[in-house]
């Protein structure tokens, strides 16, 4: 049996990596040919194959709404028959959600007028939904773009109980495609997010109520909410710097200049690296350190006093520079991640893992370089975007209270901060200054009216001041041990949501079937959805997987024969939702199978026959296993499932071996 | 040829006659007799179309966005909660621009259960993208829809006409029935230029991403709008083959009045029978009736009712919680407007409780009263409530 080459679906769609049901679409329209006419129901398959104004289907397709893909191929059939158009398969397609739930009576009503139409049910076992991939995550390790996070990270965390900061394993990452982005932003964070992404807010009770923390969806969010956030990071710990400094004998290196290179970060070399953040530049293949200080100017001194102190030298120039010269110490700055060129500095991840006092001393080089105090208010300027965007979050994890970042451009000659500029520029500047603390022992309540967090050690509340759209992006969730959130850029955000359907295997883990103390996932078994289709008496049913792929084909071209209805039910695993890795898609489909827990067969009829029997049926754990899903069952649950399993198998004949 | 024919029985005479191509109805108290004299006729081969026997009002109207995304010409009908049911299909078929047409017999909304008339169902799916024309009796309901397939299919856009279920659905009138030639040279087959079709193959239905769904809806509402011309040139032309001239609304001895009644349907009639009293006691009073509800007709609204003292809009539909919605449309259309009448809103006739000439004419002379001393008493009024309740 040979397949076409051509590709009846375009690729370009904007399915996650490892989606089974786009491969199963691919599949199935490469069985039936051009002469289709493709009815979907809403779901992931259309949200993801119709962009506007792209589309992936070479043939003619239609959507309609969630719950009647069912009663528009009627019309369609209908329609064809009626204008004598002969020679056309219509297939009507929808997911589980939109076939065995909301989509049942439409479904129903086919079958039972029997129209020539065929069903095909993609069943990824629930209703599928993230974070935009340059969203910076608080990890053990840094800060770090969510889509670097890796599986068995340690993340930053809220402990819903005891309202404290914890570290908490990253038990996923999942990259779940593109998706709708919208900013939150409130006084001093911003993050962009799905509008189903589930942030911690509180929910006020009114006069003589609670006030009580309750995750909401992006999509439920109003501007002045408030919302968790955090305050600051008071732990940290002295980097240990990975560098080997120069020796004689290393290439070009006859003599070496008496610079001592610190094996571990410390204030004083931070205020000297802030400094030269602001107002430094290296050169590495000269060897060059260079300040551009001019006398007269606090850091200047400062620079100097530090440089003898940290690097045991002191720097040399004239009356608007100080230069050191050591190609150790330009390749150590160098090697920092703190950029080159005014523009592209930036503070790196390493940073925020720092005590304290560290930070602070990096900040106040800063300000003593580029910086400026008026009264408690402190402004810096630069012209790099990122550095100022960094510096900000550094500086709210100091407890600091930050404005917006202005930015401007300016043209050559214009003073700016006692330099004048050499040329066109663009540059911006960040307001921050100390916040008061709350006086919680006169004003208990009213502090807490207005900071329900008010006087905790790590999180404090703030009001959202915007919510907007912000695009269509790349989108990627993580999935946190425990208390299940993690902070993205100072917010307090839940990993996301997958809810149940009817076909929701028994024990899963979804969002509306959460594993708690109480509930322990899904408590109902899979709706079995090709035993209703039998009930119709309709001439065609089967079930197949995208694991085996031959079989699948092999289904669709019989059903698409069939003058009447057929329904034929695939199951689809889906990375994002049962929580594996996205190369693992296959397996995770044909250990369905293996295990049991799929079986496939056809019933021309009304007779069942299997049309794949595996040698050995493997045990029910192997299956699972491989998902996050199932991660929270116990042993007894598995073995519950495993006979629900074997009694399954029993009914339809499929033993232990072959 | 003359036939005497209940409002139903107009209904599905006119589906006849436009040679549908695709049905798709559900039955429901009082639209069940469309449903069965188009099912006699195709079963008699009368009328060759495809009759789905679906399992409800949202199937019934998701076959007919199927069939005619197909490009076969599809029909519908149904009244209140039948309407409500498919109320999601209704935006999802006029937001794709298909020209699907239905004859909704107005029936009163659950709850309290009612399977008696009223105009809430359809007035409620005002928003829903369609075309809406109130019939007042028989005639206009196997003329409208005969329009309306020739309207839809030029704008595509679909179009709903609507009747007062019972009073008109099954009530018999003498109607006038064109020929299959006749109606045959005024509306031409369906054929439309995208439609599904593995030879062209299109993408119907994609995900209106935010870039362009402001656009796509600026784009239809424009269409809508344009349909109040579409109606008036498709009607002459009707005017023109079969001699009965039909307007956006109608007239009914508006010259020179102080009081002006605004009504819908067949409460029209009604109306028209106070009015007649009134102009005989010398009063100058008159009846503007509306036929095109939406797209709502404001400009010409504005010129026919400016001139009255007072105008009194009389529905049978209430927008729970403030006024009924043809008012709030009329009153709309007059917000800017320098000379504007006192505008008073009354709300009869629910769950058919019975509107009397007398009802009528004590509307007029309240309306009168009111209208002297330039002040609105309670608005709106409920006609007919009883007594007890009104404490």
């Amino acid at each position: 049996m040979r397949l076409p080459e051509e590709e009846l679906l375009a690729p370009g769609h904007r399915a996650c990596p490892g989606c089974g049901e786009v491969m199963a679409l691919r599949l199935i329209l490469k069985a039936l040919g051009r002469r289709v006419i493709v009815v979907q129901a809403t779901g992931c398959m259309e949200v993801v194959t119709t962009p506007y104004p792209q589309t992936a289907w070479r043939v003619p397709w239609i959507h309609g709404a969630f719950e009647n893909a069912a009663a528009i191929a009627s019309g369609v059939e209908a329609a064809l028959r009626r204008l004598g158009r002969e020679g056309i398969k219509v297939v009507a397609m929808g997911g589980d959600g939109g076939t065995a739930d909301i989509g049942l009576q439409a479904l129903s009503g086919m079958m039972e007028r029997g129209h020539n139409v065929l069903y095909v049910c993609t069943d990824n076992e629930a209703y599928m939904n993230c974070l935009d991939p340059s969203t910076l995550v608080l990890t053990e390790g840094g800060l770090k773009r969510v889509s670097e996070v890796r599986v068995g990270e340690l993340l930053y965390s809220f402990d819903t109980q005891k309202q404290t900061l914890v570290a908490r394993r990253c038990s996923g990452v999942f990259f779940n495609g593109v998706h709708d982005i919208h900013e939150v932003v409130t006084p001093h964070h911003l993050i962009r997010a799905t509008p189903n992404h589930p942030f911690l807010i509180l929910e006020r009770g009114g006069r003589g109520g609670r006030n009580r923390l309750v995750w909401k969806t992006l999509s439920q969010l109003r501007v002045g909410d408030e919302v968790v956030v955090l305050k600051k990071i008071p732990y940290g710990h002295s980097y240990r710097f990975n560098f080997r400094p120069a020796r004689i004998g290393d290439p070009k290196v006859a003599h070496l200049n008496p610079v001592r290179i610190p094996e571990r970060s410390s204030p004083e070399l931070m205020k000297l690296l802030g400094i030269w953040l602001g107002d430094g530049w290296v050169r590495p293949e000269r060897a060059e350190v260079g300040f551009a200080l001019p006398e007269g100017k606090r850091g200047r001194r400062e620079l100097v006093g530090l440089s003898q102190k940290v690097l045991g030298t002191t720097p040399t120039g004239n009356e608007s520079h100080l230069y050191l010269y050591s190609s150790s110490l330009a390749r150590f700055i160098d090697s920092l991640g703190f950029g080159r060129g005014a523009k592209n500095k930036t503070i790196p991840a390493w940073v925020f893992t720092l005590p304290v006092e560290e930070r602070k001393a990096l900040v106040e080089g800063m300000m003593l370089a580029d910086g400026y105090s008026l009264g408690g208010s402190h402004r810096y300027v630069s012209a790099s975007r990122e550095l100022l965007r960094r510096l900000r979050l550094l500086l709210q994890t100091l407890d600091y209270r930050v404005g917006k970042i202005h930015w401007q451009e300016r043209r050559k000659g214009e003073r700016c901060v006692e330099r004048e500029l050499l040329r066109d520029t663009g540059f911006g500047y960040l307001c921050f200054s100390r916040k008061r603390a709350p006086n919680l022992e006169e004003y208990p309540s009213q502090c807490r009216y207005g900071d329900h967090l008010a006087g905790n050690e790590f999180f404090e509340m703030e009001r959202i001041i915007e919510l907007r759209y912000a695009g269509r992006n790349q989108t990627v969730d993580l999935r946190v041990e425990r208390d299940h959130n993690f902070i993205a850029e100072g917010m307090v955000v839940h990993n996301t949501g997958i809810q149940r359907s009817g076909t929701t295997p028994f024990g899963a883990w979804t969002t509306t079937t959460p594993a708690g103390r109480i509930g322990r996932g899904e408590d109902r078994s899979k709706k079995d959805m090709p035993s209703i289709a039998l009930a119709h008496r309709i001439p065609y049913v089967a079930t197949a997987s995208v694991g085996y792929p031959w079989d699948l084909v092999w289904k669709v071209r019989k059903a698409a024969a069939v003058e009447g209805p057929s329904y034929l039910h695939v199951h689809c695993p889906c990375p994002t939702g049962w929580r594996h890795d996205s190369s693992l898609s296959i397996r995770v489909a044909r250990l369905a199978v293996e295990t049991g827990c799929w079986v496939l067969y056809e019933a021309e009829r009304g007779e069942i026959r299997i049309t794949f029997r595996p040698e050995r049926r493997r045990p029910v754990g192997e299956y699972l296993r491989l998902q996050g899903r199932f991660s929270h069952l116990t042993e007894e649950e598995v073995e519950r499932i495993q006979r629900e399993v074997d009694e399954r198998c029993r009914e339809l004949g499929l033993g232990w071996y072959g | 040829m003359r036939q005497l024919l209940n409002g139903n029985e107009a209904a599905a005479l006119a589906a006849k006659l436009a040679r549908v191509q695709v049905i798709s109805a559900y039955p429901i108290t009082p639209q069940t007799v469309v449903v069965e004299t188009l099912a006699k006729y195709v079963a008699d081969g009368e009328l060759e179309a495809e009759f789905v026997k679906v399992e409800s009002e949202h199937s019934a109207l998701s076959v007919c966005l199927g069939a005619s995304a197909t490009g076969a010409r599809a029909f519908t009908a149904t009244s209140s909660q039948g309407l409500m049911l498919m109320s999601e299909i209704l935006y999802v078929v006029s937001g794709m621009r298909l020209p699907v047409v239905m004859a909704n017999a107005n029936r009163s909304l659950s709850a309290p259960l009612s399977i008696w008339n009223d105009q809430q169902d359809s007035l409620s799916v005002r928003d829903s993208g369609w075309i809406q024309l109130y019939g007042e009796n028989n005639q206009e309901i196997l003329d409208l829809l005969l329009l309306a397939f020739r309207l839809a299919e030029s704008l595509s856009l679909p179009t709903m006409v609507c009747y007062d279920g019972y009073i008109l659905s099954h009530t018999s009138e003498s109607v006038e029935v064109p020929s299959q030639e006749e109606v045959d040279a005024f509306l031409p087959p369906y054929s439309p230029s995208l439609r599904l079709d593995p030879d062209r193959p299109l993408t119907m239905g994609p995900v209106g991403v935010p870039e362009i769904y402001l656009e796509a809806r600026y784009m239809q509402h424009r269409a809508l709008r344009g349909a109040k011309e579409g109606f008036v040139r498709v009607a002459e032309e009707f005017g023109r083959r079969f001699g009965r001239r039909y307007g956006i609304l109608e007239e009914y001895r508006t010259e020179g009045a102080e009081v002006l009644l605004l009504a819908m349907g067949s409460l029209a009639g009604t109306a028209k029978e106070a009015v007649d009293r009134c102009r005989e006691r010398g009063e100058r009073v008159g009846l503007v009736r509306l036929l095109l509800y939406r797209p709502f007709p404001g400009e010409e609204l504005v010129r026919a009712l400016s001139g009255a003292k007072v105008v009194a809009v009389l529905e049978k539909d209430i927008s729970t919680g403030w006024m009924g919605a043809l008012y709030t449309d009329t009153v709309a259309a007059f917000a800017n407007e320098a000379r504007r009448p006192l505008f008073l809103n009354f709300i009869l006739g629910l769950g058919s409780r019975d509107v009397r000439v007398e009802d009528l004419e004590e509307v007029i002379r309240t309306v009168r009263r009111e209208g002297e001393e330039g002040r609105v008493g309670e608005n709106p009024r409920w006609v007919g409530v009883k007594k007890e309740v009104l404490e």
